[in-house]
Formats: structure tokens, C-alpha cells, sequence
């Protein structure tokens, strides 16, 4: 199994020429000024908001110092007081985490599977499956969450009406988001789906980077396909997974469109998650101060993941 | 609303469809199996689209029927009408590419220039400036949809399109600075060097071999941008009113109080999507003609 | 460093002045309607709701035509859609390129009353003032002034099948409770098909679950002097949230976590015999627009068309919905705005609305419209003996919060008992309602 020492660390066909000579660190101006636009628009309009989110977050404005303009007064950490003491929040916290944790992994299992499979197929079925992700990873997020809506409609959805057909089930006007679970599994359903595509189709390019010989050798030693995928495959696709995985959990956490559109523009509570609960706390119930801070929150939860994708770019040399 | 994809994906893409295919110690009957889960599975994931489609061909009653047909029993194109004349869907939609042009422009040009300081010089706060790049690539947009709308809102930029236009610029920016970083260090330094031996300035390196190198590049990574301008719909929700919105809004507002027209919606639903399919596929065939395809013509 | 130090201390500059300039208006003066006021060459921005557009367009129009006539100023109206305008208006309220008119429903106006977003009127300017329906006036009132004028109104009627009726045996709409019941036993027992409610009642339709609560002497909430305290988790009210819950329980095969806003359309289908609704929504139910997005689309019939009938909900006091117009504080033509609300709401504009099926906005109004057309009688009959939420200034949080919807839908769904979901109701609307 001397094979298994092999794998290549960077997955990323990379330019070989653009390293030859690196050239000396410059102090001249003109990369600045190249940079300075685009520096100045993120500053503006990303950096800025950043800290007057946080400022606003010490304060108290609702409604009325909105349409006035007055000052809203400081209030110190009494939004976060509020918010952390606060049980419905930590629910929707731990509801958050819990749907970023099962819908990445089903996520990532499913698309390596399918990635796999794809390898596996005659060339035909592979177009046929390439062409049907396509579709589906071409659809706007808004669209997708619709036609969930509209299959899961329990007096016309056509789900009710397929899982009704089978003997002994009675699913007519079954309401899917009477019961927690089965909502979300709705939900998760609808954002797996939306996610296999890219993942698959990332995972199975990674995978054509697995040189053909070596499978061929372990397999002409007598290697069965599980311990060849595990020893060899899986090793060199690693990085690439960390990649798509902590990118799923970053866009996962962040789930708005599919519950906000599946629950009708109003989430219960049950279905409120990290970024509609500051959304609605905002600017459903003018409370712009309480919303900022969720959000703060929000952004701090995010950072450890963030900071661990940024690691993974630096390490498999995507940042030279 | 990070931009989908890393640039991993992008550079990846170039290796061809089939290579790395293992062929030794495969049954046949496997390959059956295999081949029966593939088809399934598309069926599957293609499911919610021909519903889609299904649906909006139908005739109203057919629509909201108790026991849904497979097929339009009476095939219509009454739905896709009913969008075009439904009120404001074609201001919205050009709305929709009004914001959408101006922000990849705006982006393309300001996002090239910085591509071309982190990827063609070394200097000090390079470093810093990637981490800059990619951390506001992760921030979650809509978190700072409180301070952008009240900061717009000083600026008297609410319901007016350009200030969704720069919000979306700086949406898409820092996905456009990534990629394109990464299809001009695609191109090798030599050429750079040569040009410039031969007598060329700076400048004209950069019109007559950068530029023209990365025009695959460009239109990707514009197409990118354009899906996600075009596919956002939250911040000029919340910014907007109906008439400055765009088609994405206007699909999540389609509902009077009388109910929601799911025929028109769905109509409406495919419309929108359109512009997107056929942009990504565009894509997929930029990306696949490979980086320095085209070689030095300039 | 010494340079990002100065651009945060620059950007914290900005931020805390920015805030600074707002004015204290609390004394702006009444705009008043009365008297001429020259508009040539200006245009006035008015924002009604979709209904408008779709139900009475020609009342608008009229209206503004009449209103051109005698001010010279042309009017530019807006429809708004119920699902997102709040926030559509806070984002253009902030601004200062506001509409001179905005129409909201009557539960949202307090928030923004209250707020500063609407400028103080003079109801004697307008006709009918004297009987307006309370309401509506109600959420336009504020520290002894008036802040908005009323619109329209809707009450909410019982709509039943005819032809089911007569082959289950019941002669006649029912005039007590106890008759309904019955009537819906005997309904729900004439039916084999599964899918049948006798009653389509979907689960989050609070007005009328509330209407049940206010029909055993129930409240929501009371105010006593600043503090307002959820009622819900009384007696009064348990028994008639209880007796809402058992009849939909039995009766009702809707998705309990839909509101009502499908609910004709569903009814149309055919697997229900009654439902509780505005009296327009009979309309609805028989007859479809071919193309839902155009107000002058042909009307297709539906399976139930010829089939309904519309009686008042017998000891069921109606939820009494409607808008109120609103002039608001920021707008550069005041005076004009108030004009053209006066003239789209006398009695001439009024007549046009009752022939569009809704209801006046002053009780001097509600007989004769009960003659005039008698689609809307039992709606009229039942505005008579009607409630409206409670009149606070954060009640617009408590429905945004869909604070009663969860409730109901925990309670149908056997999440919650009936008390204690009301308990947790009357905890959300104390915190809401009292928070400073």
C-alpha cells in the first residue's frame, strides 16, 4: 500500500509559470492606486456599515428616531443583555446550528456520492446527470423556494397528492409545517437539492485529479473499491472537501430565502433562524438596534469558520 | 450572499470530461446499477422543474385542481400573458438589468484593476489586501442590511436604483477581485517580460496581452456577477418600492390578497429564470476553453 | 495606524451627527381641508393598497378627476401589496421624497401615529366625520388629536353552499350558534368524501378566532392607564377560544398553518360547505379572474358558482377590517393631500365604494349601503355589532410577531393546550405592547 504516500497536496491545476520568478517587493505606488477603488467602495459600503452596525447596536432606535432622524439614545449592552437572556433567542441559535450541521453533512455526504457515481456511469447517463444539475443549480434561490412552496401546498401540492396515492397513507391536505421536523426537513430537502449541484460537480472535477493509475494499481493489488476510495481517493480530495464543506456551512448558517419564502414572508417561530430573526426583529417590529445586535452575534458565531476557511485558502495555495 | 463559486472550481473545470476514468475491475453489471441511480437521480433533482413548467402551461383551473394533472390537460400560454401584463413586470425587469448592468460594470472595472495589483505586483499590504478580499466575501450581507439602509437612506439613495446598483457592485466585488486574480496570474509572467523587451510600456502589456488574455475570464466572471445581481432580491426589497424592483422582488410580492396566482407565479418564475440558465451556460463553455485559449493575438 | 485612527474617529463623526438635525414636532399644526388651495403644476403621490386597484379603480380616478377640477394638481397613484409595504413604507417615510397620502390598514396606523409618521387633521373638514365607524377612528386618534381619516371597511360574514344545504335538509341560514353547529353536524354527515370539511376555517386566521374570543365576552388585551395586559388567559376568553377550537377541530379540514388569504379560492374547490370571510370574498369563490393580474380580466366560474349565499355569523361579533388614510408629516403639499382625501372620501366616493362590494366608512352610511346593494347587507348588519384590536401603539408588532397565528396553530395542533398557549399569547403581547 506504498501508494497511499502519494497524494498531491493542491487539487487546483494551477499555472506553473506564474511563480518562476516572484518578483521583488516593490514600494512603488502604483498597485495602490490600482487597489484604491475597489478598497474605498468596500470600505464605504462594507466596512462602514460593519461599524455603524456595531455602534447601532449600542443604542435604542426604533421607529420613531428613524423617521425623525433624531439620535437614538445609547443604551449601553442593554440590546445584548436582552438578547442573550433572552430563551427564544438561544432556540433559534441552537436551531441555526443544528440545520447548518445536518443539512451540510447530508449535503456533502450526497454530493460526494454523486460525484462518485458520476465516475461510475456510462458517458450518456453522466451528460444526462450533468445536464439535470445544471437546471437545478441554475435556478434562482427565490424560484427554488417557490416551487417548494408550491409542491408542498397541502390543498394542491403535488407531494401530498403523490404520497396520498400510496395505499394506506392519508396525506390529503397533510400541512408539512404543522410539525417542526417535517418543515424543516422540507426546508433541508429544498436547500440539499439546491446544493448537490455545485458540490457534485466541484467533487467530480476533484476527483478526475485522482491519477487513474494508481486506482488501477491498488485495485490490480487487490484492493477492494471501499479501502481504494478511503486510501487514496478521499486523501486527495480532502482539502477540496474542506473548501466546499466550509463554504456550505457559511451560505447554510445564513439561511433566509428558503424559510422565509417557505413559511410566507411570516417564519413562526419555529422557523426562524439566525438571519430572519434579525430581519424580522428589525424591520418587521422596527426594533433596528435589537436586530443589529443579533447580527453582531451572528457575524461573531460565523468568525470561527471564517477564519478556518481563510486558513484552508492560504494552505492548499490558493492565496500565493 | 457569497458568490457560489470558489475559484477552485472555476480553474478546475479545465480538465476534460473523461480523463481519470477507472475501467479495470468494473462488472457489468454494475455499471447497470450505476447507471439506473444516475438516471434516477437526475429524474429526481429534475423533478421540481418540469413542475414548474407543468404548472405553468396550465389554465386556471387546472392549476388549483385537487387531483394534479402530469401533463396541461389544455395547454395555455394564458400564464406567461398574465405575467407580461401583470402590473409593473416589465418595469421591473428592466429595472432588473438597468441595476444588474451597472453594478457588473462597475465592478468589472474597479475588480480588474485590484485583480491586477494583487496578482501582477508584489508590494507591502498585498497579503493584507487578499485577506480583506476574502474576508468581506464571507461577511453575511444581510447583516448589514440595518446600517446599509439606514446609510442609503442619508444619502437620499433609497428607492432609487443606483443605490442598489452600488450595493450590488460591492455585492459582487470582492468574488470579481478573486477570480480575476486568478485568471491573470493565469498568464504566464514571460509573456509580460517579453513584450516588454520588444519595446512595449507598461500600458500597452496591459492592453495588448492582459487584457486580451483574460477576456474569458471577464465575460465569466461578469456572467457570475450577473447572476448574482439579478438573482437578488432582499436588499431591494427592503430598500425599494415595487416599481423601483426588481423581477426577483416582484416574484416574491406576486400575491394580492385574494390568493396567490401560482399559474402566473410559475410563468413568471421560468421568465426570470431565463436570463440565468442561458448566462450559465454561457459560462460553463468559457470556462471550459481554458484560460489562455486564444493565445497572444494583440 | 495613526491614519486608520483618524478615519474611525472621522467615521464616528459622521455617525453621531448625522443623527443630530431631526426637529421635535410634537407641535406641528393641524392640516386642514378646508378652504382653496391652488395646486397648479404640482403633483400629489398617493399609496393605496392593491385593493383599491382592483376592486374600485374607478372610485380613485373619479375622485382625482374631481379633486384636479377644483385644485389645478394632478395626482400620481401608487397600489401598493399587503405582503411587505410596511417595511416599503418605513424605508420611504425616512427619506424625504415621501408620498402626500398613505393608506394603511386600521391595526397598523397607532405604530405610526405614534411615531410622528402622519400629520394631525381636522375631522370637521370632512363628511361624515361626525358617525366615522370606531373602528377606524379609533387607530387614528392620539393624544386628543386625529391623525388619519377613515376609508372603507370590511366586516366578516358566514358563506355557505346553498345547494349542500338543501340536501343535508336545512331549510335556511342559521340564526343562533347552537343552529350552526347542528347545521354543520348535519353537513359533515351528508358528505363521504374524506377531504370534506363542513367548515373551512385555516388555522392562523386570528380575526376570526378572535371574533370567537370577543363572542363569550372575551378581550385581547386592556389597557389601564400606560400598562396594557394580555386578556387572553381569562376565563371569558379561554371559553371562547376553546369554543373556536373545538368547531374547527370538527369541522374544519383547512391547514392549520394557512391564514385566510387563499381561503375563497379554496373554497372554490368544492370540499367545504361554509366559510367565514369578507363579503366580498363570495365573489371570489364563484367566479375567478382568467388572468389574476389584470383588473379587467373575464371572469371564469368556478364549481361553486350560483351556489353561495351570505348570511351574518350568528352571535359571532365581526372583526371589523379596513384602512385609513393618512396625511403624512413629511409631505411639501399638505393642504392639497387633505383635499384630495376629503373628496375620496365623501359620500359620492363612499357610494362608489358600497356598489364595489365594500363597506363605508360611517355608520350614517351602513343602512342606506344595506339597501343599495344587498351583496353587502349581512356585512352591513354585522359591522353594526363589530370589535377592532386593541388600540396600542406597538399592537402592529404583535401581528408583524404573529404572535395569535402561532398561538392558534399550537393549539390546533395539539402543540399547546388551549391555556396555556393563551398564557404564552397574553406573555408576548405584555412584552410587546409595554415596551418602552
Amino acid at each position: 500500500m506504498s501508494v497511499v504516500e502519494t497524494p498531491t497536496t493542491r487539487p487546483a491545476a494551477k499555472p506553473p509559470a506564474a511563480h518562476v520568478r516572484p518578483p521583488k517587493k516593490s514600494r512603488n505606488r502604483t498597485p495602490w492606486l490600482l487597489a484604491l477603488p475597489a478598497l474605498l467602495l468596500i470600505a464605504g459600503l462594507l466596512g462602514y456599515p460593519l461599524i455603524r452596525m456595531v455602534v447601532l447596536s449600542f443604542q435604542n432606535m426604533r421607529l420613531r428616531e428613524l423617521l425623525s432622524g433624531r439620535t437614538p439614545p445609547w443604551v449601553g449592552f442593554d440590546q445584548y443583555s436582552k438578547v442573550l437572556s433572552d430563551g427564544v433567542f438561544w432556540a433559534v441559535v441552537g436551531r441555526t446550528v443544528a440545520f447548518t450541521v445536518a443539512s451540510v453533512l447530508i449535503s456533502v455526504l450526497v454530493g460526494l456520492g454523486i460525484a462518485l457515481l458520476m465516475r461510475r456511469v456510462s458517458r450518456g447517463v453522466r451528460l444526462f446527470m450533468v445536464v439535470a444539475m445544471m437546471f437545478v443549480w441554475a435556478l434562482p434561490q427565490l424560484v427554488a423556494a417557490q416551487i417548494f412552496r408550491w409542491m408542498t401546498d397541502s390543498d394542491f401540492g403535488v407531494v401530498n397528492y403523490l404520497i396520498d396515492k400510496i395505499p394506506g397513507v392519508d396525506y390529503a391536505n397533510h400541512s408539512w409545517f404543522v410539525n417542526p421536523w417535517q418543515g424543516w426537513s422540507v426546508i433541508t430537502t429544498l436547500v440539499v437539492w439546491a446544493g448537490i449541484p455545485f458540490l457534485a460537480i466541484t467533487l467530480n472535477a476533484g476527483l478526475t485529479q485522482v491519477p487513474k493509475e494508481l486506482l488501477e494499481a491498488a485495485t490490480v493489488d487487490g484492493a477492494s473499491p471501499w479501502q481504494a476510495l478511503r486510501n487514496i481517493t478521499l486523501p486527495i480530495l480532502k482539502p477540496l472537501i474542506m473548501i466546499v464543506t466550509t463554504l456550505s456551512v457559511i451560505w447554510n448558517f445564513g439561511l433566509f430565502t428558503q424559510a422565509w419564502v417557505l413559511r410566507d414572508g411570516h417564519p413562526e417561530p419555529s422557523f426562524q433562524t439566525l438571519a430572519t430573526y434579525s430581519y424580522t426583529q428589525a424591520f418587521g417590529q422596527s426594533r433596528y438596534s435589537l436586530g443589529s445586535a443579533i447580527a453582531v452575534i451572528t457575524v461573531l458565531l460565523m468568525l470561527g469558520v471564517m477564519v478556518f476557511y481563510i486558513r484552508q485558502m492560504f494552505r492548499i495555495g490558493e492565496v500565493e | 450572499m457569497v458568490a457560489i463559486a470558489p475559484t477552485v472550481k472555476v480553474k478546475r473545470r479545465r480538465a476534460k470530461a473523461d480523463d481519470g476514468v477507472l475501467t479495470v475491475g468494473r462488472s457489468r453489471a454494475g455499471t447497470i446499477a450505476a447507471n439506473t441511480a444516475g438516471v434516477v437521480f437526475a429524474v429526481l433533482m429534475l423533478f421540481p422543474v418540469y413542475w414548474v413548467l407543468n404548472t405553468a402551461f396550465k389554465p386556471a383551473d387546472e392549476v388549483l385542481a385537487l387531483e394534479p394533472s402530469f401533463f396541461p390537460q389544455h395547454p395555455t400560454l394564458d400564464n406567461f400573458v398574465s405575467a407580461f401584463k401583470a402590473p409593473l413586470f416589465l418595469k421591473d425587469m428592466l429595472n432588473g438589468v438597468i441595476v444588474t448592468l451597472l453594478a457588473v460594470a462597475g465592478a468589472l472595472v474597479v475588480g480588474f484593476l485590484a485583480a491586477l495589483a494583487i496578482a501582477r505586483f508584489s508590494f507591502y499590504g498585498r497579503k493584507a489586501i487578499i485577506l480583506v478580499v476574502l474576508v468581506v466575501q464571507l461577511v453575511p450581507f444581510l447583516s448589514l442590511l440595518i446600517p446599509l439602509f439606514l446609510m442609503l437612506q442619508s444619502a437620499e439613495l433609497t428607492n432609487s436604483l443606483i443605490g442598489v446598483s452600488i450595493t450590488y457592485l460591492v455585492l459582487i466585488l470582492p468574488y470579481t477581485v478573486w477570480t480575476l486574480r486568478g485568471f491573470i496570474s493565469g498568464i504566464p509572467r514571460e509573456l509580460d517580460e517579453a513584450a516588454l523587451i520588444d519595446g512595449c510600456t507598461r500600458a500597452q502589456v496591459f492592453w495588448r496581452i492582459i487584457l486580451p488574455l483574460t477576456g474569458p475570464g471577464l465575460v465569466a466572471t461578469s456572467v457570475y456577477g450577473f447572476i448574482q445581481a439579478w438573482n437578488e432580491f432582499i436588499i431591494i426589497n427592503t430598500l425599494n418600492s415595487p416599481d423601483k424592483q426588481n423581477l426577483m422582488a416582484w416574484l416574491l410580492q406576486n400575491q394580492t390578497t385574494r390568493g396567490t396566482a401560482w399559474g402566473p407565479l410559475m410563468a413568471g418564475a421560468i421568465i426570470t429564470s431565463i436570463p440565468v440558465v442561458i448566462f450559465f451556460l454561457i459560462i460553463q463553455r468559457n470556462i471550459a476553453t481554458g484560460l489562455t485559449a486564444g493565445a497572444v493575438k494583440g | 495606524m495613526k491614519r486608520k485612527i483618524a478615519v474611525a474617529a472621522a467615521l464616528a463623526a459622521t455617525l453621531l451627527g448625522v443623527a443630530a438635525c431631526g426637529s421635535n414636532d410634537d407641535d406641528a399644526p393641524t392640516t386642514s381641508a378646508s378652504g382653496k388651495v391652488d395646486g397648479a403644476g404640482k403633483t400629489l403621490k398617493v399609496w393605496l393598497m392593491v385593493d383599491a386597484q382592483t376592486a374600485w379603480k374607478g372610485v380613485v380616478d373619479d375622485a382625482s378627476k374631481r379633486f384636479t377640477e377644483a385644485t389645478g394638481a394632478q395626482v400620481n397613484v401608487e397600489y401598493q401589496q399587503w405582503a411587505n409595504h410596511l417595511t416599503k413604507l418605513d424605508a420611504t417615510l425616512a427619506g424625504s421624497d415621501v408620498p402626500d397620502v398613505v393608506e394603511l390598514g386600521n391595526t397598523e396606523f397607532p405604530k405610526y401615529v405614534f411615531s410622528g409618521a402622519f400629520s394631525a387633521i381636522n375631522p370637521g373638514d370632512y363628511e361624515n366625520s361626525s358617525s366615522w365607524l370606531q373602528g377606524l377612528k379609533g387607530a387614528c386618534d392620539f393624544e386628543g388629536k386625529t391623525y388619519c381619516v377613515p376609508y372603507y371597511a370590511g366586516a366578516r360574514v358566514l358563506i355557505y353552499r346553498t345547494d349542500l344545504f338543501k340536501s343535508a335538509g336545512i331549510a335556511a341560514a342559521p340564526k343562533t350558534y347552537d343552529e350552526f353547529l347542528t347545521d354543520a353536524e348535519k353537513l359533515q354527515a351528508a358528505s363521504k368524501d374524506p377531504k370534506f370539511g363542513a367548515v373551512y376555517m385555516p388555522g392562523q386566521y386570528w380575526y376570526a378566532a378572535m371574533s370567537w374570543v370577543k363572542s363569550t365576552g372575551g378581550e385581547i388585551a386592556t389597557q389601564d392607564g400606560d400598562k396594557w395586559t394580555g386578556q387572553l388567559s381569562q376565563p371569558k376568553s379561554i371559553e371562547g377560544l376553546q369554543r373556536w377550537v373545538d368547531m374547527v377541530k370538527k369541522y374544519s379540514k383547512a391547514d392549520p398553518t394557512k391564514n385566510e388569504n387563499d381561503q375563497a379560492n379554496t373554497f372554490a374547490q368544492g370540499t367545504a360547505a361554509m366559510f367565514y370571510g369578507n363579503a366580498w370574498e363570495q365573489g371570489s369563490a364563484e367566479e375567478t379572474k382568467k388572468d389574476p393580474n389584470d383588473p379587467n380580466s373575464v371572469l371564469v366560474p368556478t364549481k361553486v358558482k350560483g351556489k353561495l349565499a351570505a348570511a351574518p355569523m350568528p352571535e359571532i361579533p365581526s372583526f371589523l377590517g379596513g384602512s385609513n388614510l393618512g396625511v403624512t408629516e413629511k409631505s411639501q403639499n399638505k393642504e392639497l393631500a387633505a383635499q384630495w382625501v376629503k373628496a375620496f372620501t365623501d359620500s359620492t366616493s363612499m357610494a362608489g365604494l358600497v356598489k364595489a362590494n365594500a363597506l363605508p366608512n360611517a355608520t350614517a352610511l351602513l343602512d342606506k349601503a344595506a339597501a343599495d346593494n344587498p351583496a353587502i347587507a349581512p356585512a352591513a348588519l354585522a359591522a353594526k355589532n363589530s370589535w377592532f384590536p386593541p388600540n396600542a401603539e406597538k399592537w402592529a408588532d404583535v401581528e408583524k410577531g404573529a404572535v395569535l397565528q402561532t398561538m392558534l396553530t399550537d393549539v390546533l395542533t395539539g402543540k399547546k393546550s388551549v391555556a396555556d398557549g393563551a398564557k404564552w399569547a397574553d406573555d408576548q403581547i405584555n412584552s410587546t405592547l409595554n415596551e418602552s
